[in-house]
């Protein structure tokens, strides 16, 4: 079952074009809308249950109902991808970019939005390109501007590129970064949905949720919904990346179990090797390992059971040549280099995490600095918890700490080792 | 009044209004969370997290930050459990793992909320092994302000007052998690007016101001509340001194006037009281010449000489920068000793007296607060009255009032107005006629001012503005509903000094001449005939030999009145002149005998803002030298002069006037100090009474007109006395200049930086020309008394021209 | 949208600036229901004109978006694109994140440093390169991941690495494309590119048309 990628998948030359989407029925799910009413289109969503595609996996009809009743609201596309792990969104910006412009004028219109902005991160220029070229062939063709298809309804889209933050990708500090300012995360409440951007009522979705929407009002709610588990329903891209075969971009129905995703659709560890770990859900979420995850289904809920989740999507995987040491550091190193830098624990915490894992990796680590990354960690997310609790603002400084507590829960023996001998695991054992 | 709202903190039941944070319902009850990043009066930004509670919900027990959460009925919370514990430890912990913990050589030691904070709720040791973050150590980033950025917590407090309070976002922070750090831009120093608060709310010794470094340690200073004397405002301040020498001043917060808030001339100007140039002992002058006397000598020459003039050919002129009691003093003294009517507070430079203190209906400050139109034709609030601004600033950002600026050029508050009027100085009259009329330019601002409440901020936008047409405007805003109008004038007592009767048309308690006359013989005995002179024709009358001495109190006519050259053909023309002062000023220079005498921290009484609100200034340290209390000296001088004034204390003065002067009736000391007063008593009490209601006119004035309209405006750091004395803020006093558009500095064939003259009635100045946009075709510019511009009388009318040898 | 028109203020702040740069500065203020949302976009239109993010760029932004200076400096600098000193005609980015550090992009990065002589962060002397390592690009399934001028080549081995600095240094294409270095240089990619398009990079400024560094713009 392919929703977002069937086109590209069946058209490879020419799927982003405008000629090719409408000669592919493109476009059309906009003349229904139009003629079925804002309403109609919004209790379609309602009805497909369709989940947030940008890492919280919020019910998007919900938020819609959010939506405070001033105008002008906005809607806001987050195309800020820059979760390590997460590449989805740059496929569907890149190879069917007018699936998002559809999705963008059919939201904005049920959301009585006349102005809507792409957010794309700026280490994405091709992407970027892509898309303004199917918003100026939108424009053109009279799919966006003033009096779409005859309507009566006005659409603006600004597409904006990032600066190189990935704090951006949280909403408010999205919002904050289009307003010109630093993209540090707003105290919620409020909400966008009530005082978002330019303080206005603003939806703000993520590329994959809002590129769904065109099949949904086609083929209706309903149909959305049946596909895969109640609550994890329709399909969803999924990255995979790391030690596997086969990485890549899979759109699939949820449901399946990590052994299905790893070995069937990613065809394994390269050369054989045995799995180590995997992270689920991209890098700020709590690893998993095979003898205890990898016959569990991979849908939003029954990981959030065992203590991760799905977040972005974005399957990480580790074999068992992995320094799990250096890894953790890897991701503590990138919360550190992102943290906005406004709370006090986020700022400070993650830095002296990584300066640890600094000394340990040159083999100056002492016994006392695995309790001392625990603590420093439990300074950030109290109790160290799933879901995790904060002392943050946002959820950014947390997730610094899912690969601390996820080596210390799997591993702890090879970071003891670590502090013993200076060397990783994995060479000793290659070296012995 | 807001909804009260019921919550449990640690078990005891308190109530707050609704809507307000946690952490401020909590300290309103006894109950002080530990905070770094909130401030009362500005928006809350949750960042340094210290302030984490847990509230017990449905769901279970959340930890939350106490500054960001508002409060709901049957809210729970707990400030005391582990976790909570636990994450205070862990952010102190966090932001000392940075802090270079230079405390016995910082400023802010002993008074530091990071060393309390650490000593109360911190851990106990740290255990960071690393290198800590590193900067430059403190790097000046205005004339004021010095940034150690090692000790910066980064709370934000210093960046959001800049942008959020005082409107000028100079000192930002820049870069990115750990290496965030607070700075200015170069070549834009944090050279803001309101610097000085961002050192006051700093929660460590980062931001650190000039004046005050090293001078003293918290633990050895002594402090009183006082009142700022630097504006008519009256901002609470607390005085600080160290070894009998003041050596800061800090804000006080308050609903009533200045948030907490102050200028830094409210706040710097006390270099000045220590001052090397300080009067402090008697002068007479001998040929010439200044030479020391003792008091006896002084006095006995000074009522000797007093005496030798018929009482009507004699003047008073100052009491604006004085206590009520020492002004109330000066009138007795002049109206029953000299026997002489001819008495005015003013300078020519404010408003007419009784419209002043009696005007109705009068706007408070807090009007401010509730006004859904501001209609501001008066001074550049920035330049005058900076804590003003500050409130007209949060009233029109904040509060989203319409704001109204009528003015002949940028303001200050420009940037946050609805609708900005500019016009030529002389063409008031105009404006104000096409405002009132159906003019169409005009239809918005007068449906903004159909929204009611609406507060006019009245008084003359220069020098030369026709008193008058503040009247007009405060007649026209007066229609409107619930209009209510607040004058302005800018010295720091003006207003009670009018209210002490220091104007030839007011007896003390805010009541004319004419009806209380007789009512007030009766208290102080028989009082000159009809009516006095006011300042000009004092000082017309003294040139002319009609009037022939003068008797200065803290005032500089030479410097201060419209026009200079009068002001010195008076002095020049008085026979005798004696002057009360802190300092040789121009026109001290020309008296025959100086008095020294105490001024600001070193006398108590009371002040009198531009609302009508009665404050206490206290005495902190001991005047310098002889100098001696005003109102000691005059009551010597009384019984020289075989008169007797009775006045043996600043408190029984005070006494004397809650039975004489009606609008004063109730207004008591101890009220002031431990009562309803703290915050100042708004006049007329309920025991008071205000006789005179003053409704204002609109005179139809007519306009001037001429091919230029001088705007002489001033600007906050001028040559004041008191700026003057006070090296860190004399330094930023500017370069005067002739200001006008690009037009028409084309059409005079003119270059900036070339000289041009300007030339009126009252007299000249020629100065580099320099470019103001803003100014209308017509209008030129030029900052009121600095050194280079002070030749420049107040005339309106006024031609320019090519200076040097163009 | 239409553009803005600029006050003479305004068009003094940028008199120095190219035509295009103006113009493109007109559209990109038209853009946007407030100005200060166009500082982003500005500040690379000024990357355009002056190599870096400069102090008169900024000022410049500042007067085109009613900000002061510090204001400016504090939304440049928050930004890891908004580069502050001079670069070299080549940002070369390197991501050292955890899926391409799990397939060796430490051994890319040294690699690149040690064929152009440039350290991790720096600029080389004759200022044609700029080393840098970054964090994920967005493109994990082609780990290891390099940017040039923020075109992007998957599928980076050390030895590819070391072909792509010489092919820079010196073939010095005037215009970066990222379909061509992924044929000569690239491996596994994210997903199938499907198509190449004629577009690329002229300065190492993301080469997004609105903002002015995509072929034929400047
Ligand atoms: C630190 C952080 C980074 C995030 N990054 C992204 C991102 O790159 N892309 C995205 O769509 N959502 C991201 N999110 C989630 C957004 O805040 C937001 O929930 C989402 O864009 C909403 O869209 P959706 O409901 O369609 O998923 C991030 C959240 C956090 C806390
Ligand atoms: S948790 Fe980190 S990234 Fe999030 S707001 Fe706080 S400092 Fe910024
Ligand atoms: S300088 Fe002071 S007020 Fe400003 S952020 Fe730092 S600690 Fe806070
Ligand atoms: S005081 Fe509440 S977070 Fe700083
Ligand atoms: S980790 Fe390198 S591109 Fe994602």
């Amino acid at each position: 079952m392919k929703i977002l990628t069937e086109r590209m998948e069946a058209h490879r030359t020419d799927s982003h074009t405008i000629e090719r989407y409408e000669a592919t029925g493109g476009y059309s799910a906009l003349r229904k809308g139009f003629e079925i009413g804002p309403e109609a289109v919004t209790a379609e969503v309602k009805a497909s249950n369709i989940r947030g595609r940008g890492g919280a996996n919020f019910p998007a009809g919900v938020k819609w109902g959010f939506l405070a009743p001033a105008r002008p609201a906005y809607l806001v596309i987050n195309a800020d991808e820059s979760e390590p792990g997460t590449f989805k969104d740059r496929q569907l910006l890149e190879r069917d970019p007018h699936q998002l412009v559809e999705g963008v004028v059919l939201s904005s219109y049920a959301l009585g939005v006349n102005h809507a902005f792409i957010y794309i991160r700026g280490e994405y220029p091709k992407p970027a390109r892509r898309v303004q070229h199917a918003v100026d062939e939108a424009y053109a063709k009279g799919y966006l501007g003033k009096d779409i298809l005859g309507s009566g309804f006005d659409l603006d889209v600004t597409v904006h590129l990032g600066g190189g933050a990935y704090i951006c990708g949280e909403e408010s500090a999205l919002l904050n970064s289009l307003e010109g300012r630093r993209g540090e995360p707003r105290i919620k409440p409020p909400f966008p949905a009530v005082e978002g951007l330019y303080s206005k009522p603003t939806i703000v979705n993520n590329v994959e949720t809002i590129s769904n929407v065109p099949w949904i009002v086609s083929n209706g709610g309903i149909a959305y919904a049946s596909i895969g588990p109640d609550t994890s329903a329709g399909t969803r891209l999924i990255s995979l990346s790391g030690h596997i075969n086969k990485p890549g971009n899979y759109e699939i129905v949820m449901g399946m179990t990590w052994r299905d995703l790893i070995y069937d659709i990613g065809g394994g560890i390269p050369g054989g090797r045995e799995l180590k770990a995997w992270i689920p859900g991209g890098s700020s979420a709590p690893w998993f390992v095979p003898a205890e995850h990898l016959d569990t289904p991979a849908t939003i809920d029954d990981v959030n059971d065992l203590g991760s989740m799905m977040g972005s999507g974005a399957v990480i995987v580790m074999d068992e040549t992995t320094d799990v040491v250096a890894a953790a550091h890897r991701i503590v190193r990138f919360y550190s280099h992102e943290s906005c830098g406004q709370c006090t624990p986020c700022r400070e915490g993650t830095t002296w995490l990584e300066r640890i894992f600094n000394r340990l990796l040159n083999g100056q680590g002492r016994m006392a600095d695995i309790d001392l990354l625990i603590d420093v960690s439990d300074g950030i997310s109290p109790g160290l918890t799933w879901p995790p609790a904060m002392t943050t603002i946002c959820p950014l400084g947390p997730s610094a700490t899912a690969p601390v507590v996820s080596i210390m829960k799997y591993f702890r023996d090879e970071v003891e080792a670590r502090v013993v001998s200076g060397i990783p695991v994995a060479l000793e054992a290659a070296d012995g | 009044m807001a909804d009260l709202v019921t919550i449990t903190v640690d078990g005891v039941a308190m109530q707050g209004k609704a809507g307000e944070v946690l952490i401020k319902v909590a300290e309103d009850n006894g109950n002080f969370i530990p905070r770094f990043c909130w401030h009362p009066r500005m928006k809350p930004v949750g960042m340094c997290r210290m302030c984490l509670v847990e509230v017990v919900g449905p769901r279970g027990r959340m930890l939350v930050p106490s500054c960001t959460t508002t409060i709901n009925e049957g809210m729970e919370v707990d400030t005391q459990s582990a976790v909570v514990k636990k994450a205070q430890e862990g952010v102190l912990e966090y932001l000392l793992i940075n802090h270079p913990l230079d405390c016995p050589v910082c400023d802010k030691g002993g008074e530091c909320p990071l060393q309390d904070h650490t000593v109360a709720y911190g851990p106990g040791e740290s255990r960071f092994v690393e290198e800590k973050r590193h900067f430059e150590k403190p790097i000046p980033i205005s004339e004021l302000v010095l940034l150690d950025r090692e000790r910066c917590i980064l709370c934000a407090r210093c960046t959001r007052f800049s942008d959020e309070i005082s409107g000028d976002p100079l000192i930002e922070f820049k870069d990115r998690g750990n290496a965030v750090q607070v700075i200015t831009f170069p070549g834009e120093p944090f050279s803001s007016y309101f610097s000085g608060n961002t050192v006051q709310i700093c929660p460590v010794g980062a931001l650190t101001a000039k004046p005050y470094r090293f001078k003293a340690r918290p633990w050895d200073l002594e402090a009183v509340e006082s009142v700022s004397m630097v504006d008519s405002i009256g901002s609470k301040v607390s005085v600080q001194s160290s070894q009998n020498e003041v050596v800061r001043i800090d804000g006080i917060d308050n609903d009533a006037t200045n948030h907490g808030w102050l200028s830094d001339k409210d706040r710097f100007v006390f270099e000045s009281i220590h001052s090397a140039d300080r009067i402090t002992t008697p002068l007479i002058k001998e040929e010439g010449q200044f030479r020391e006397a003792t008091w006896g000598e002084a006095l006995d020459l000074v009522a000797e000489r007093l005496t030798s003039f018929p009482g009507a050919q004699v003047a008073g002129l100052g009491g604006a920068n004085s206590t009520n009691e020492e002004a109330y003093t000066f009138g007795k003294f002049l109206r029953t000793i000299v026997v002489t009517p001819h008495i005015d507070a003013q300078l020519d430079d404010g408003l007419d007296p009784q419209f002043l203190v009696g005007v109705t209906p009068r706007a408070a400050i807090p009007d401010l607060e509730t006004a859904k139109t501001i209609l501001l034709w008066a001074a550049d609030l920035k330049e005058e009255y900076p804590v003003l601004y500050l409130r007209v600033r949060r009233a029109a950002a904040e509060l989203g009032a319409n704001l109204i600026v009528v003015h002949p050029r940028a303001t200050g508050l420009d940037d946050v107005a609805t609708h900005k009027v500019r016009y030529r100085p002389g063409t008031g009259p105009e404006v104000l006629r096409e405002l009132t009329g159906d003019d169409a330019d005009y239809t918005e601002i007068r449906e903004a001012l159909a929204a009611g409440p609406v507060v006019g901020i009245v008084g003359r936008t220069g020098l030369g503005e026709d008193p008058r047409l503040a009247e007009a405007v405060a007649a026209f805003v007066r229609d409107f509903s619930e209009g209510k109008i607040m004058p302005l004038a800018r010295r720091g007592n003006v207003v009670g000094a009018l209210d002490m009767g220091l104007a030839p048309t007011l007896l003390p308690g805010r009541v004319s001449e004419s009806a209380a006359h007789d009512v007030l013989e009766s208290e102080w005995g028989p009082l000159p005939e009809g009516l006095g002179r006011n300042a000009t024709s004092i000082l017309e009358g003294l040139r002319d030999g009609e009037l022939r001495a003068l008797i200065m109190l803290g005032t500089d006519p030479v410097r201060d009145h419209a026009e200079p050259e009068l002001a010195a053909a008076g002095l020049d023309g008085a026979e005798f002149v004696v002057a009360m002062d802190q300092f040789i000023t121009d026109s001290v220079a020309a008296a025959d005998v100086v008095f020294p005498v105490a001024g600001f921290a070193e006398v108590e009484g009371t002040v009198t803002n531009i609302e009508g609100r009665v404050q206490k200034v206290n005495r902190l340290v001991p005047s310098p030298g002889q100098t001696r209390a005003t109102w000691s000296v005059l009551d010597d001088l009384a019984r020289r002069m075989d008169g007797n004034l009775g006045a043996t204390a600043a408190a029984a003065i005070a006494k004397e006037i809650t039975g004489v002067a009606p609008a004063y009736h109730g207004v008591t000391w101890d009220a002031l100090d431990w009562g309803d007063g703290r915050e100042g008593l708004l006049l007329p009490l309920a025991e008071g009474v205000q006789h005179l209601e003053y409704i204002p006119v609109d005179g139809q004035l007519a306009s001037v007109d001429a091919r230029y309209g001088l705007h002489l405006g001033r600007v906050l750091y001028d040559d004041g006395v008191r700026v003057r004395m006070s090296p860190s803020l004399a330094a930023l006093r500017p370069e005067g200049a002739v200001f006008l558009n690009a037009a028409a500095l084309d059409a005079l064939g003119l270059a900036p930086g070339s000289p041009a003259v300007v030339e009126g009635a009252s007299g000249r100045v020629e100065l580099p020309v320099a470019v103001d946009n803003s100014l209308g075709d017509g209008t030129v510019y030029v900052p009121a008394n600095l050194e280079s511009t002070r030749s420049l009388g107040a005339a309106v009318a006024v031609t320019v021209s090519p200076g040097g040898d163009a | 949208m239409k553009p803005a028109t600029l006050s003479e203020a305004e068009m003094d702040a940028i008199s120095d600036w190219s035509e295009s740069s103006q113009q493109l500065v007109r559209e990109l203020l038209g853009k946007y229901p407030d100005k200060r949302s166009a500082v982003m976009p500005l500040l690379y239109v000024s990357m355009i004109e002056n190599g870096y993010v400069t102090a008169e760029g900024m000022k410049s932004v500042a007067v085109l978006t009613g900000l002061t200076g510090a204001q400016v400096q504090s939304v440049a600098s928050f930004y890891s694109m908004y580069k502050r000193e001079e670069l070299g005609k080549y940002l070369v980015s390197v991501c050292t994140s955890i899926s391409c550090f799990l397939l060796g992009a430490d051994d890319v990065l040294a690699a690149i440093e040690d064929e152009t002589g440039v350290p991790d962060g720096e600029t080389g002397h004759d200022g044609t390169f700029t080393v840098e390592h970054v964090e994920c690009n967005g493109a994990c399934g082609g780990a290891p991941v390099v940017l040039v001028n923020y075109e992007m080549v998957e599928g980076v081995t050390a030895e590819k690495a070391r072909e792509l600095v010489k092919w820079l240094r010196d073939g010095g294409p005037d215009v970066v494309g990222t379909e061509e270095m992924q044929q000569l240089f690239g491996g596994a990619k994210s997903f199938d590119w499907a198509v190449r398009e004629p577009e690329g990079a002229v300065l190492p400024v993301p080469a997004f048309a609105p903002y002015g560094s995509a072929r034929g713009v400047k």
